[in-house]
């Protein structure tokens, strides 16, 4: 596998490979440092890709499992950074909760965040993404069903918080 | 149309729907009206449609690409199957051993040469020296040097033996046709050389030669030096120094003839 193929067969993935990276890590610089890493190591091992039913599903595989690595390695240093954003996020945006867009967005998001890892990714891989079950079932090795019923969890929970959040809001 | 979005709805929340009903409710909540009961569904679609534009920024795209087209040209050679690495190390075991064999040979080729070359050389220089032309241009030292330098040679051919007897019965210089003649006697196996001293007792008028001669002649046992000896005998001319040395070599030379019988 030379450049020219892999930039026709791996670069176009790279859009998504960020978002995920986005997902698990909430940092821009840090989901690019990942996705970059994901990416070199695909063209380290080109060799070998070949052999590979789908590359896309090995290099999001790869993705979810370094960012996942890397939280765990970066656990505390991370707990501190994010109580000190929430901290400073709820303070800022909270004059703009009216402003319906952007706002809401950042809700969900955050709402995404406090998934568990599985329901995340599956939710994000479908809904973001647009994954069909097979491609899903490609990437985390769970059968359809099982898919199914966490992505039905998931859609569940976010609706479930974000009208917690907004009931709370509303009778304040 | 609402209707059918909340039955969609209902389905979405069991994960029943398709990708296509899927994308129909996210376009239907991208609209700017959106009924009030639905409303609070809004939120998270519009996040999904919205991550979904995310990309990496442009800078990273192309330190990606640097990144991707720089090593290249240093990735060419990467042994990467266990096979070849295997016959890159045999063929560099082999290549070692046969460097070292033709090493090995040609050095002791080369020193067999050099040996010889040496005698060559040597040899050359001699007879550049001795030859009979060059006499004029050449000192006495010079060519007693030349002479002298056929004791290095290990082994000599009819073309230096004959220079040496050249020198010998003709060189202008006394202590040359002396160091040529005790060069000679060296070579006594030699039939010509043993042939060259006979005839040389003829020509050598100097007594230094003519004792050297005799000597050499009476060590070497040539009995047919008797003939020319006796002949010095008799010859009024040579000294009386010469005349008794060559009675002595006479006796000697018959003595020997005669005791072992």
């Amino acid at each position: 596998m030379d450049l020219q193929v892999f930039k026709q067969r791996i670069l176009p993935v790279q859009g998504r490979l960020f978002r995920l990276a986005q997902l698990f890590l909430r940092n821009r610089e840090e989901a690019e440092d990942a996705l970059q890493d994901v990416l070199l190591r695909l063209w380290t091992n080109r060799q070998q890709l070949d052999a590979y039913h789908s590359v896309e599903a090995l290099a999001v595989q790869m993705t979810k499992n370094l960012c996942l690595d890397r939280l765990k390695a970066h656990t505390k240093r991370k707990a501190t950074d994010d109580t000190a954003l929430l901290g400073i996020a709820t303070e800022e945006v909270s004059p703009y909760r009216q402003v319906e867009l952007t706002d809401s967005n950042e809700l969900i998001r955050q709402l995404m965040d406090d998934l568990p890892d599985q329901q995340k990714l599956v939710l994000h891989l479908r809904d973001v993404e647009e994954y069909s079950f097979e491609e899903i079932e490609q990437v985390t090795g769970l059968s359809i069903n099982n898919i199914r019923v966490i992505l039905s969890r998931a859609r569940q929970r976010i609706r479930d918080n974000y009208l917690k959040v907004n009931d709370y809001e509303s009778g304040h | 149309m609402n209707q059918d979005i909340e039955k969609l709805l209902e389905k979405y929340y069991e994960g029943e729907t398709s990708l296509q009903e899927e994308k129909q409710l996210r376009q239907f909540f991208q609209q700017e009206s959106i009924p009030e009961h639905l409303q609070s569904h809004a939120a998270q679609f519009r996040y999904f449609a919205s991550a979904r534009t995310q990309h990496p920024s442009i800078a990273f795209t192309n330190q990606l690409a640097n990144k991707l087209s720089a090593p290249e040209p240093g990735r060419i050679i990467s042994l990467t199957s266990w096979s070849l690495r295997l016959a890159a190390s045999v063929a560099l075991l082999i290549l070692g051993f046969s460097a070292g064999l033709v090493y090995t040979r040609w050095q002791s080729g080369s020193t067999g040469t050099v040996a010889s070359s040496t005698d060559e050389q040597s040899a050359l220089a001699m007879k550049k020296v001795l030859m009979f032309e060059h006499l004029p241009k050449t000192s006495a030292s010079e060519r007693i040097q030349a002479v002298n330098q056929s004791y290095d040679l290990t082994q000599v051919d009819q073309e230096i033996t004959q220079l040496l007897i050249n020198t010998l019965n003709f060189d202008a210089n006394v202590n040359v046709r002396l160091a040529a003649c005790q060069a000679l006697i060296r070579f006594e196996n030699e039939p010509d050389v043993r042939e060259a001293l006979i005839q040389s007792l003829k020509i050598q008028t100097d007594p230094n030669i003519q004792i050297t001669l005799i000597d050499a002649l009476v060590a070497i046992k040539e009995k047919r030096a008797v003939e020319e000896i006796q002949r010095l005998v008799q010859d009024k001319q040579v000294l009386d120094v010469v005349r008794q040395k060559a009675e002595e070599g006479i006796n000697q030379l018959t003595r020997e003839g005669n005791t072992p019988s």
